[in-house]
């Protein structure tokens, strides 16, 4: 089957000659007979990208029908709706690189064999909660899509992360106007916040992952521009003054500005947490996937029947696939963002 | 009764039922089948949610309050039970995606009608809303018809989706049942017709759409029914005044947040 497009499909002898076609800022399309690393880089990257956002929507799903207020509900209900809508994009991106269906991916997600973002193996156990999500993880999640959107050498997730960029833009700034409103409000609503950032400001934090490799092959194919400590360090730089203004103490005991640097340094970061959550061991990745696989298993009479109907629930590919082992390529520290 | 409480309890009913509704919708987001259906339940839950905020503010403005964000907040999150007017169908926990599937044809193929009774009603507002609301409910409609033509057309579905209907269909009654005073509202001109009158046509599409899983018939006062809605002529809602079972846990989770500190703006 033919793409939209109907590019006539590039190839590369060798990878000196793909990558110096990246290094021109050259994208990549679907179609290309791209060297097979990279396709596999680029897959492990979006279909990490989906399930974050997929699982992303199953955190914040908990708390969408106790929204306090109607229209605060619908404001909500389109957040998690953008952000399940990222993932249905997001998947038919990948999909079309070949290596897995739409089914396979979520199939892997809900086996426990596939990767999500750190934040997401956590629960969110106040409405609090909610709010540090809005603010701090799609606050994170933004400036990784940014960086990702500035350079990116693979065009149908360039395009699509331009959609998704404007809406988070909007995610944040509820996330915010929200967070305000607490600042502004009673003392036991103020508590209930500083819980709740004591609880996400590290796993929001660690969403960029620790520092990049000298050779990392994202950096190198242009499918990340800036490094994992950059935009680690500039989320940094706009949050903790942004919390102290607000009232909020910002929970890293070893916090200090830095007059020489003229920068907040928040001392050493514990990694731990973030390799347990990459082995599936985070807080509540076991109820998270658990909950999720079981879902998917009590629905499957209806993806049965529309399947035998002709109709398409795995509306997966635009492309022909074929069918390669995915390895994973990518980097496994995270360092996409999926909020 | 006044015919202003007439009017007003007609509105409220309104506006209840598809503020329960919208909320029960908004608990499939992220567990429906797959994510088209995701997407479809929480845009249908979003414009019921709207449809309830907009019916609310009528009812403020009949009771002479500024329909402010927190005054409709108000009116939909803080009364007490027996001063809701919900219909058992929109308060009924679902046990599962097929009864909440169901549920929702049944709701917007009702809704078509109830909205169609106001479209040209003598309060202005109304009629305005009705505008956009049933562009709106043409299209929930839609969705869930062309779900369901697919899923009736296989077997093991379409079992699934007959039990569900079966499971829910003594609640269809309740939900063409009116409030105390309704004839205030249709002397007034705010609705056409009582809402009674809308159980036939609703009886006549069930068992249209469900054919041939739900046979059709005739009650004892020769009044048109379904085998799924036979026999179910009367409620227990008592001019639905009266909570099911399921309304006090539905509204102690919806008011969660609100009950932390009464006193907080979030």
């Amino acid at each position: 089957m033919r793409r939209w497009a109907a590019a006539v499909a590039r190839s590369w002898v060798a990878m000196e000659d793909f990558e110096a076609f990246l290094d021109g800022g050259g994208l990549v399309e679907a179609d290309d007979d791209m060297p097979d690393p990279y396709r596999q880089a680029v897959f492990a990257f979006i279909e990490m990208h989906a399930n974050s956002e997929l699982m992303g929507g199953l955190t914040e799903r908990d708390w969408i029908p106790k929204t306090p207020g109607l229209r605060h509900k619908m404001a909500v209900l389109a957040k998690t709706q953008d952000e399940i809508g990222h993932g249905h994009l997001l998947y038919m991106v990948a999909a079309d690189l070949g290596v897995k269906t739409r089914t396979e991916m979520l199939e892997d997600l809900f086996g426990g064999r596939s990767r999500f973002h750190n934040v997401f193996h956590y629960r969110a156990v106040t409405w609090g909660d909610q709010v540090a999500i809005a603010f701090l993880v799609d606050a994170a999640a933004l400036i990784s899509q940014q960086a990702v959107f500035k350079d990116c050498s693979y065009g149908p997730y360039k395009r699509i992360l331009r959609r998704i960029i404007a809406e988070e833009g909007f995610h944040m700034r509820l996330g915010e106007d929200r967070m305000m409103r607490i600042a502004e409000g009673t003392a036991r609503q103020r508590r209930m916040f500083q819980e709740s950032l004591d609880r996400w400001f590290w796993p929001a934090l660690q969403l960029f992952g620790p520092d990049s490799k000298p050779d990392d092959p994202l950096l190198r194919w242009h499918i990340k521009s800036e490094r994992n400590e950059v935009l680690r360090d500039r989320w940094v730089q706009k949050f903790v003054p942004m919390l102290q203004g607000y009232g909020f103490s910002v929970p890293a005991p070893d916090l200090r500005w830095d007059d020489e640097t003229r920068r907040w340094d928040l001392g050493p970061i514990d990694w731990a947490p973030l390799q347990r959550t990459l082995a599936q061991g985070g807080p509540d990745s076991a109820r998270r996937i658990g909950e999720a696989a079981d879902n998917w298993q009590r629905t499957a009479w209806v993806r049965a029947a529309l399947s035998k109907g002709g109709a398409r629930s795995d509306s997966s590919t635009v492309a022909d696939n074929s069918r390669v082992s995915a390895n994973g390529g990518a980097s496994a520290s995270g360092g996409n963002g999926g909020g | 009764m006044s015919d202003r409480s007439g009017i007003r309890e007609f509105l409220l009913a309104f506006a209840d039922d598809e503020h329960l509704m919208g909320q029960q919708h908004t608990e499939w987001i992220g567990v429906a089948p797959f994510l088209e259906e995701d997407l479809a339940f929480s845009s249908i839950g979003q414009d019921e949610l709207g449809h309830a905020a907009l019916l609310y503010e009528l009812v403020l403005e009949l009771d002479g309050i500024e329909p402010t964000d927190a005054a409709v907040d108000q009116l939909a999150f803080r009364r007490s039970s027996r001063d809701y007017r919900s219909c058992h169908l929109v308060e009924y926990t679902t046990g599962g995606w097929a009864e909440a599937l169901v549920r929702h044809w049944i709701y917007d193929t009702f809704e078509e009608l109830r909205w169609e009774q106001v479209s040209d009603s003598a309060m202005p507002r109304l009629a305005s809303i009705t505008r956009r609301a049933r562009r709106e409910e043409a299209f929930h409609r839609r969705h869930a018809d062309a779900l369901l033509d697919k899923l009736l057309a296989a077997p093991e579905a379409r079992s699934r989706i007959t039990d569900a209907l079966q499971t829910i269909a003594h609640l269809v009654p309740g939900l063409c049942e009116a409030t105390a005073g309704e004839a205030s509202a249709i002397a007034a001109g705010v609705t056409a017709g009582p809402t009674a009158k809308l159980f036939e046509p609703l009886a006549r599409a069930i068992e249209e759409r469900f054919s041939p899983s739900v046979g059709v018939g005739t009650d004892e006062t020769g009044r048109f029914v379904t085998s799924a809605t036979a026999g179910l002529t009367t409620t227990d809602q008592d001019q639905r005044t009266r909570r099911s079972d399921w309304f006090e846990p539905l509204m102690a989770r919806m008011r969660e947040v609100l009950d932390y500190d009464p006193a907080a703006v979030w």
